[in-house]
């Protein structure tokens, strides 16, 4: 059993500590390129959403490598990324490979009696442990990441090198208090480099979860607008999924019946997806006097698609301008790099000139 | 005279139409119900980004009727059966229109939520009701009545070939979208089997054959049909799915669908509509595949 997972930012580092932990060898999927990206389309259907397309990528490719077991992720709809397991298994069945594939469906007892099964013969205590351990990777990926935002529209490169850095320490480390230590010295030194008279622009990122957290897919939007000045502050990471939808702690549940609340007046109910929640963080935060929102998707994203055509009347209700970009295997850079320039340059412009209605 | 309500001809209407009519008829409305689809209705929704076609459409059929009624009839159609959802861009109709459409009259998008209860469907008829002033009973009374009035498909078989046609009925039976397909399948001499000739426990039954429940409930029946269609004992010869390009829940529908077909040595067809599609490279896809069907049935 050589267990494998999609990529998705960093979920293949805390996948694998978890995959270990339960006494399991595991295979990495090697990154994401432009061959994962062109495998993956030439056997997916045509107008399914990208994530589908790359994932698909990512498992051919680890099964030409030798992996057997395919782990990924189910759902109850009305998103697709509910169905990909299915349809995928056998997309990858009539290509001739063989394997098993693991769906981990939303709903902690089936977590439980999945990995049941990859652990069969470790004690609970161990299941705890690489639980544990795979949990506080997560959280101090997220953790890191989040301090970085702050340090990256000016100082890029310590940034960049800082996040190398505590990836991959984070990736080797063995144990919690191993990993908090890392946690603690890089947002130390995050905090050392920090100017505090420094105003830069301030985006919000709204969107879809993949396309938000995989910076291949989304050509390093985060990095790209960094260099330019921008900090950009996602709504979305890792850890917020998982303690949300698959924990579903108290405080996630609340934090979405308020941003339900805030978008009710522009969507009426859950879509599937993000939609809803694009649309409540867009209201939520031109209220916390945010520059400007980007909202991110792949194409043909169905909730993303609602929201999309209902946020420029938020944006106009609201006074705070909002970019949409779309991206599928066609994406080109210097199209979407003109589009970030254009509307930078609209941000600069508006708050030196203050923020006229309409503009 | 009564309050109007105007129904526009799109998406579940080719579903429920009929019972609709007939209920907002009992509640004492007086039912406007938008004409055919034309280019122009077609063009309206071009307004709106990357939705599929029947969104668009809808559009157009709505612009017909804002300025004739007092009310839009609309319902929110969450969830149709347990388990399952609609399609999300049926979910969020209402909302896109009200965002991107400017003097519309006020919309009816009651919440029908049969996803956790069945029960919930009382409470949007009850709220539907209100409206026009009646109470549950006679809500209910109203509902029962135009129940019976839902439509029956016969299936008439003739002589000739036998194709399978799956998509949704919003877009097979609109002739506008389609391209009148049905109509063009009859002139080349094929019998046309579309899903709702598939009662809905023997979809059910059918797609068992598929690992996991297809959670959107329209899609689950189309591909049942699909199934049943390919059960042993050869109802059809060939399969064409019909597809909006951007339709999500097709994208998915479409290749198990496909797969299947493959497995089961049936040919099978992946038809996609936009409002760009021209006519002379359609029909020339359904010959090629009418003829080819022809001439696999004239060997075996």
């Amino acid at each position: 059993m050589l267990i494998t997972y999609p990529h998705m930012g960093t979920l293949a580092i805390v996948l694998k500590a978890l995959f270990i932990g339960l006494g399991r060898p595991v295979l990495n999927p090697p990154p994401i390129t432009k061959r994962t990206m062109e495998l993956g389309t030439k056997y997916s259907p045509e107008t399914v959403c990208l994530p589908f397309k790359v994932t698909l990528g990512n498992f051919i490719e680890a099964l030409e490598q030798g992996a057997d077991t395919l782990v990924t992720c189910g759902g109850v709809g009305p998103c697709r990324l509910g169905y990909y397991g299915e349809v995928q298994k056998g997309i990858l069945e009539q290509l001739g490979y063989k394997f098993e594939m693991i769906v981990i469906e939303p709903d902690i007892v089936d977590v439980i009696k999945q990995l049941r099964k990859v652990a069969y013969q470790r004690s609970l205590r161990e299941i705890y442990h690489a639980f544990s351990v795979a949990g506080a990777k997560m959280n101090a990926l997220d953790t890191i990441e989040q301090n970085l935002t702050v340090l990256r529209p000016y100082e890029t490169r310590l940034a960049d090198g800082l996040w190398q850095q505590a990836v991959q320490a984070i990736d080797e480390a063995e144990s919690i208090s191993e990993i908090h230590n890392i946690v603690e010295d890089t947002v130390f030194q995050i905090g050392r480099n920090q100017c505090s008279d420094h105003k830069p622009l301030r985006i919000g990122l709204v969107g879809e979860i993949y396309v938000m957290l995989e910076p291949f897919v989304n050509q390093d939007l985060v990095r790209v607008l960094g260099t330019m000045g921008v900090e950009v502050h996602k709504t979305m990471y890792l850890s917020d999924y998982v303690r949300g939808h698959l924990l579903r702690k108290r405080e996630y549940l609340d934090k979405y019946e308020e941003l339900f609340a805030l978008a009710k007046p522009y969507l009426g109910h859950y879509v599937g997806g993000h939609g809803l929640k694009s649309i409540g963080h867009t209201i939520a935060m031109s209220q916390e006097n945010y520059d400007g929102i980007i909202q991110v998707y792949p194409f043909t994203c169905m909730p993303e698609v609602i929201a999309k055509n209902i946020l420029p009347k938020v944006s106009k209700d609201m006074n705070i301008p909002v970019l949409s970009l779309v991206y599928d295997e066609q994406s080109g850079e210097a199209g979407v790099m003109t589009r970030l320039e254009a509307f930078i340059d609209l941000l600069k412009s508006r708050k030196r000139f203050g923020k006229v209605k309409g503009l | 005279m009564g309050i109007r309500v105007g129904i526009p001809r799109c998406l579940l209407f080719y579903q429920y139409g009929a019972i609709w009519e007939k209920f907002l008829g009992e509640l004492g409305a007086e039912v406007l119900v938008s004409g055919d689809t034309t280019r122009q209705i077609m063009d309206a929704g071009g307004e709106l980004d990357e939705v599929c076609l029947p969104v668009k459409v809808a559009f157009g059929h709505v612009h017909e009727l804002a300025d004739k009624v007092d009310y839009l009839f609309l319902p929110r159609m969450i969830s149709v059966a347990e388990g399952q959802y609609t399609c999300p861009k049926i979910i969020g109709m209402s909302d896109l229109l009200r965002t991107n459409m400017a003097g519309l009259p006020a919309i009816i998008d009651v919440d029908v939520n049969l996803r956790q209860k069945k029960r919930n469907l009382y409470k949007a008829i009850n709220e539907i009701g209100k409206i026009f002033n009646k109470g549950p009973l006679a809500s209910f009374y109203a509902w029962h009545k135009a129940k019976q009035n839902q439509r029956k498909v016969t299936v008439a078989a003739l002589a000739g070939r036998r194709v399978a046609l799956i998509g949704h009925p919003y877009i097979i039976h609109d002739r506008q979208i389609s391209m009148d397909v049905i109509k063009r399948l009859h002139k080349l001499n094929f019998n046309v089997f579309t899903p709702e000739m598939i009662a809905s426990r023997d979809a059910e039954q059918a797609a068992k054959a598929i690992g996991k429940r297809i959670f959107w409930s329209y899609s689950h029946h189309m591909a049942g049909a699909a199934l049943a269609y390919m059960k042993p004992g050869k109802l059809v010869d060939g399969i064409i799915f019909m597809t909006s390009f951007s339709c999500g829940p097709d994208a998915i529908t479409a290749e198990i669908v496909s797969q299947h077909a493959h497995s089961n040595g049936l040919p099978y067809m992946l038809l996609t509509v936009d409002e760009h599609t021209a006519e002379a490279g359609f029909v020339t896809r359904i010959e090629a595949f009418t003829d080819m069907l022809n001439r696999r049935c004239a060997l075996c």
